[in-house]
């Protein structure tokens, strides 16, 4: 028998056309620096407002003030909070330092009726959500597993398994669906889910298991990556051989990468979302493409695995650089303005050391009554007879 | 005439130089597993490796710990014998399928025409004051599981040996590491010295009053509880199990029946922990032996603690003492 | 003045380097400066100023590696003020140790993290409230409650030592239950040791805590063994004869040591050595005694009973127990007490086929004599049957031996374990007696006995002997001991 091989024409070996060529992504393309021609962005780096054909809204004086208020603040309470980790106040901390406007802009774009499935960096979207910063330090101080009540600020607890919470919210979405919150039309009722993840949570089965429920059951959430290159010390080069939002087109949604540094870009891509998914069209990913400016979190050492001239290069696209610049050319604010909010910045830094080391320690018996709704009696006998153990030594009251 | 080469070295460092060996031993040695090539591991423990064997036999994988085991059971078949990372304990669950379903039963499967030469690092037990998740000890899930054989080192120089044998094997390996203990005590390792088998269990403190058996972070804490029991006049007798599955019964069996008294001190919740298979092989092999039932000191059944609560949760030198003092008192 | 103590940076790191101080002493820093770079085991850590203030010391030098917690620069005294704000410096003021939360107490006493690998103890035990360890029962049964409570299972044991509760037999905790639903408490050696001699776990009172079976109570209820041949454990006979495996021609035979035999030897060896032995001998006429047994023998009330002059002197010795009890008494080390029996179960020793067995006749000082005369029928015709139950060789107080069945006169008896002292009968022979100065054949026998010279002196021993032989030598002085 002749092989075929030999014999035909055109592509590999004569085994038929090109398949990348016809069937592939156009480009292969590695991760660009610049973010590709899809980029949405309303503020260049260099402080200059651009327009965006599909994003055109106005921001008014105070929201542009506002917007860069809490990213200072932001900034300030990451920064404080590594400290604290180095003073021995803190056992870890996940620092955004460089992620300030992709977490702000979009947390200014819900609603209160939304609902957030942070990951474990989301001190922003805490931020916006209401929640007292203090609170957040509980958890890298040791002394809880996360302290607020997620229905009570529309903001889950923090998820330390990587993805895990991108199925929740896809869940919580379809409980809003049933709920007859999605669709209504009334403003006041309709609402979404907002789920973050990172690049590296791309790859975890679950986060595409979470976009498969979704996109079938067309639920309320908006799926929010912060792209900030890094997970850990693997480049998303490792985790994606394509853009991410592109991914989003496969499992049969729209996806769109927002330039993370830019506030407003990421609050008007977001916004968009977010009325889509209450509007009842169902899901949107929303790429916000960054960079994490620090360490994965006070354990790493990022100078193992990147250059600095990445780094520096990143600098210059710093979000609360740009919009300064844009506030003080255009005489959007006053001088009293940034001095009164450096200020702000400074007792905010002393609160949260003075509240850090204030705070309570966990009481060990508190733990057995808190594993369950209903506590068996073998488990309260436990933490009796741990009671018990504890009074039993000198200096005990 | 070879130079020995001793040197004082923390487990850190003996999995390190272990590794080294076993990929200096056999080609088709891979490690893989997240941010273990260019950063060298979250714990060091594979610092240096790819600079020295290249990126295609230490593999930086991508954030998806059942896709790092399924595809290591895939070069498994292909003739590697893949050595899998996973960052922490609490992160192991994502691949719980792969190794329970695949990993633990493809040599049964295909009647041992396919072996699964597989060893899966885990940094596992408490006492670093981290997040959630990543202080947890699930050896007995795995120990629970046929098809695995799972083992746990306590110090460096088992560290250093342990691995490369757990590597050679040609059954899937389970290998838990104390992180507690990765970069803490040193001990003096002697590369030219020969190691007595992988599935043993060793006596590390002789006495006579009572069995105290540990494996991993626990083995420290029982070697000061026995220093603390004998300044109160008792002997303890410290076995560090070292092999978890299959259990080495002989040492513990011989002790208990000298001893007449035994106790199991592990991280893991004492319920249904690997305290609980031994108290039922001790009882039926040393029945007659006992003079007081076998006691277990474990973690308490609440799920593990915010860290600022971890020391009073952990097993330590009172509650094993107590647990001693209760095995006396029958 | 505030101390910057090392911190662990990263996730169960122990000790690091001081590389490069970047202050020097004099020099003033704000909240956040940074002061110093160190080296971990992963990484290269610049460390920023927890306080505001003038640097008073540098308390480490470059190069030098230290351990987590362990102080590196002193900063304060001069400005102490939080720069960044006009608020109070954050002196760090030794906090109060929350002392119900001992966790707290680790390394860096509830302030900081720093340290939290908890601070090294050394090896030794927190110290408890009280003594060390449990000195009293209460507390060591608090203690075991505590231990128990939280182990899995644990709750169980809270319920059965409940605190302060003497340590009874278990009849007191368990008086709702019924004995037959209630299995025996004893530790597995124990039933070992009972079930290969034959006894019966529910027949013995316990006398250990918590009312369980001790090794000591299945010992003492072989002494004079028998091993359970009415009631056998598991139906296998438990004790077998004197006969071993003999292959004719052999030099040797080899019997093994177990059953009834193994029982007595260590009931004997327990009495010979840990009680003192003193054995006194009187040789006396028993030619009354003798005459008496013939004229009872025709007494209406005895018709249909053995008389013996056996009879005879364990009455005389029953009645003479009551001017030295002490002879009828337990020497109890455990408690440190002689426990004197108010009554007397009087055990006669008796040969059987399967060995020496000592049954009782339980409250014998209370009976009359044809009543006695018929209980030690009775106890003579079921040993020598072979049928003595294990409680019949129970709780006995003081015992006869009769080897004078075997012609023999006297000895050195060993007294049975749990009791005091032990009276040996001997042979009644014709023999040549002094009776008013004259020389004739009498009836004549030898009584032995043995005591306990931990608690019986010489005197109580020989007017114990003194006085039954002088019933027997003449019964009507049994008048004088009524």
């Amino acid at each position: 028998m002749s092989d075929p091989a030999a014999t035909q024409p055109g592509g590999s070996a004569g085994f038929g056309p090109d398949l990348a060529e016809v069937f592939g992504p156009a480009r292969l393309q590695p991760s660009d620096e610049d973010g590709g021609p899809d980029l949405v962005q309303l503020l260049t780096p260099e402080g200059e407002r651009v327009r965006h054909p599909a994003f055109d809204i106005e921001f008014s004086e105070a929201e542009l003030r506002g917007f860069y208020r809490d990213m200072v603040l932001v900034r300030r309470l990451d920064i404080e909070a590594t400290a604290l980790q180095r003073h021995g106040e803190l056992g870890i901390w996940a620092q955004l330092l460089g992620q300030e406007a992709a977490q702000i802009g979009a947390g200014r774009a819900l609603r209160p009726h939304d609902f957030v499935f942070p990951t474990y960096r989301e001190h922003g979207v805490a931020w916006c959500r209401g929640l007292d910063p203090l609170k957040l330090l509980g958890l890298f101080r040791g002394v809880d597993h996360g302290n607020w009540d997620p229905a009570e600020y529309g903001f889950g607890l923090y998820t330390i398994v990587i993805g895990a919470q991108t199925l929740h919210a896809t869940g919580y979405a379809m409980g809003m669906q049933r709920d007859g919150v999605v669709g209504t039309g009334d403003p006041d009722r309709d609402a979404a889910v907002l789920a973050h993840f990172g690049d590296g949570a791309s790859s975890q089965g679950d986060v595409n298991e979470s976009f498969i429920f979704a996109a079938s059951y067309n639920a309320p959430v908006v799926f929010f990556c912060q792209n900030n290159q890094w997970a850990i010390s693997e480049p998303i080069e490792r985790q994606s051989r394509i853009p991410l939002y592109q991914r989003a087109l496969g499992f049969g949604f729209p996806g769109v990468r927002v330039d993370g540094n830019d506030v407003l870009a990421t609050y008007a891509v977001t916004r968009a979302a977010l009325q889509r998914a209450r509007d009842g069209q169902g899901p949107t990913f929303v790429e916000a493409y960054t960079y994490r400016m620090g360490a994965h979190t006070t354990t790493d050492d990022p100078t193992r695995y990147r250059l600095s001239a990445d780094v520096e290069h990143w600098k210059l696209k710093d979000p609360i650089a740009r919009l300064e610049v844009y506030l003080k050319r255009n005489g959007l604010a006053e001088e009293a303005f940034f001095s009164d909010l450096a200020a702000e910045a400074d007792e905010l830094g002393h609160t949260l050391r003075e509240g850090c080391k204030a705070m309570p320690d966990p009481q060990p018996l508190d733990i057995f009554d808190r594993v369950y709704a209903d506590t068996p009696e073998e488990l309260a006998a436990q933490r009796d007879g741990f009671a018990a153990y504890l009074a039993s030594f000198e200096g005990a009251h | 005439m070879t130079e020995r080469t001793v040197q004082k070295v923390t487990l850190a460092k003996g999995l390190n130089l272990g590794l080294r060996k076993a990929m200096e031993a056999d080609d088709k040695v891979l490690l893989m597993g997240e941010d273990v090539g260019k950063l060298g591991g979250v714990f060091r423990i594979t610092d240096g490796l790819q600079k020295d064997f290249g990126e295609d036999r230490v593999i930086d994988s991508p954030l998806a710990e059942s896709g790092i085991v399924g595809t290591a059971v895939g070069l498994a078949m292909r003739g590697y014998r893949p050595v899998v990372e996973i960052q922490f304990d609490g992160f192991v669950y994502p691949a719980y399928d792969q190794i329970v379903c695949q990993v633990a039963k493809i040599h049964f499967r295909s009647q041992g025409r396919v072996k699964m030469p597989m060893v899966i690092r885990i940094p596992f037990g408490g006492g670093i004051g981290a997040v959630e998740h990543h202080s947890e000890s699930p050896e007995a899930q795995f120990a629970h599981t046929p098809g695995l054989k799972v083992v746990a080192c306590s110090n460096p120089v088992d560290g250093y040996w342990m691995i490369q044998q757990a590597i050679a094997h040609d059954d899937p390996v389970i290998f838990l590491e104390p992180k507690r203990q990765y970069h803490a005590d040193k001990a003096d390792l002697d590369e030219a010295a020969t190691p007595g088998p992988l599935f043993a269990s060793r006596v590390v403190r002789q006495g006579s009053d009572a069995t105290v058996l540990a494996y991993g972070p626990t083995v420290k804490t029982c070697l000061r509880a026995a220093e603390a029991a004998a300044g109160e006049g008792r002997s303890l007798e410290v076995i560090d199990l070292r092999t978890l599955s299959p259990l080495d019964m002989a040492p513990v069996l011989d002790s208990v029946r000298r001893t007449g008294r035994a106790v199991v001190v592990h991280e893991a919740h004492a319920n249904l922990g690997m305290g609980a298979e031994l108290a039922a092989r001790i009882t039926e092999e040393c029945f007659y032996s006992l003079e007081a039932p076998v006691l277990r000191v474990g973690g308490f059944d609440t799920p593990y603690p915010a860290s600022r609560l971890e020391e009073e949760w952990l097993p330590d030198i009172d509650r094993v003492l107590d647990a001693v003092d209760r095995s006396l008192g029958f | 003045m505030p101390e910057y103590k090392l911190p662990d940076v990263g996730e169960g790191l122990t000790e690091a380097e001081i590389v490069t101080w970047k202050v020097k002493v004099g020099d003033v820093v704000a909240v956040n400066d940074v002061v110093v770079e160190i080296e971990t085991a992963k990484s290269l850590v610049e460390l920023p100023s927890p306080y505001a203030g003038e640097v008073t010391a540098i308390l480490v030098a470059e190069g030098e590696t230290v351990q987590v917690g362990t102080p590196i620069i002193a900063i304060g005294a001069g400005e102490m003020a939080d720069r960044s704000v006009g608020a109070p410096a954050p002196a760090q003021d030794a906090m109060e140790i929350d002392l119900s939360n001992p966790a707290a107490s680790g390394g860096g006493e509830g302030e900081s993290l720093v340290g939290r690998m908890k601070a090294d103890r050394g090896p030794m035990r927190r110290p408890r409230r009280g003594s060390a360890s449990p000195s009293s029962e209460a507390a060591a049964a608090t203690q075991m409650q505590v231990q128990g409570s939280f182990y899995p299972g644990g709750a169980q044991s809270q319920s059965v030592v409940e605190q302060d509760e003497p340590a009874v037999p278990a009849v007191d905790v368990r008086a709702d239950a019924p004995p037959a639903d209630v299995r025996v408490l004893a530790k597995p050696p124990v039933r070992k040791l009972a079930k290969d001699l034959g006894v019966d776990l529910r027949s013995l009172t316990p006398s250990g805590p918590g009312g369980t079976v001790t090794r000591a109570d299945v010992e003492a209820a072989m002494t004079g063994a028998l091993a359970g041949d009415a009631r056998p454990v598991d139906g296998r006979a438990a004790a077998e004869g004197p006969g071993g495996v003999s292959r004719p021609g052999e030099r040797e035979t080899r019997e093994p040591i177990k059953g009834v035999r193994k029982m007595m030897a260590a009931a004997m060896v327990d009495s010979a050595f840990t009680a003192p032995h003193v054995t006194e001998w009187v040789t006396v006429d028993a030619t009354a005694t003798v005459e008496l047994v013939e004229r009872l023998k025709k007494r209406r009330e005895l018709r249909d009973r053995k008389v013996t002059p056996l009879l005879v002197i364990a009455k005389a010795a029953l009645l003479a127990i009551r001017r030295t009890p002490l002879v009828n008494s337990t020497w109890d080390e455990a408690a440190g007490e002689i426990v004197l029996k108010h009554y007397v179960n009087l055990g006669i020793a008796a040969a059987t086929p399967r060995g020496l067995v000592v049954p009782n006749v339980k409250d014998a000082d209370a009976m009359s004599l044809p009543a006695l005369a018929g209980a030690l029928e009775e106890l003579t015709s079921t040993a020598r049957e072979g049928r003595t139950q294990p409680a019949e060789m129970a709780g006995g107080t003081f015992t006869i031996t009769n080897v004078g069945v075997f012609g023999v006169d006297g000895g050195t008896p060993i007294i049975n374990p749990g009791e005091s002292a032990i009276l040996c009968v001997g042979a009644i022979k014709e023999q040549p007696w002094v009776v008013d100065g004259q020389v004739v054949p009498r009836q004549v026998m030898t009584l032995t006995l043995s005591f306990d010279h931990r608690h019986i002196d010489g005197a109580t021993g020989s007017q114990f002997l003194a006085d039954v032989a002088g019933v027997v030598a003449d019964p009507a002085s049994a008048l004088l001991l009524s």
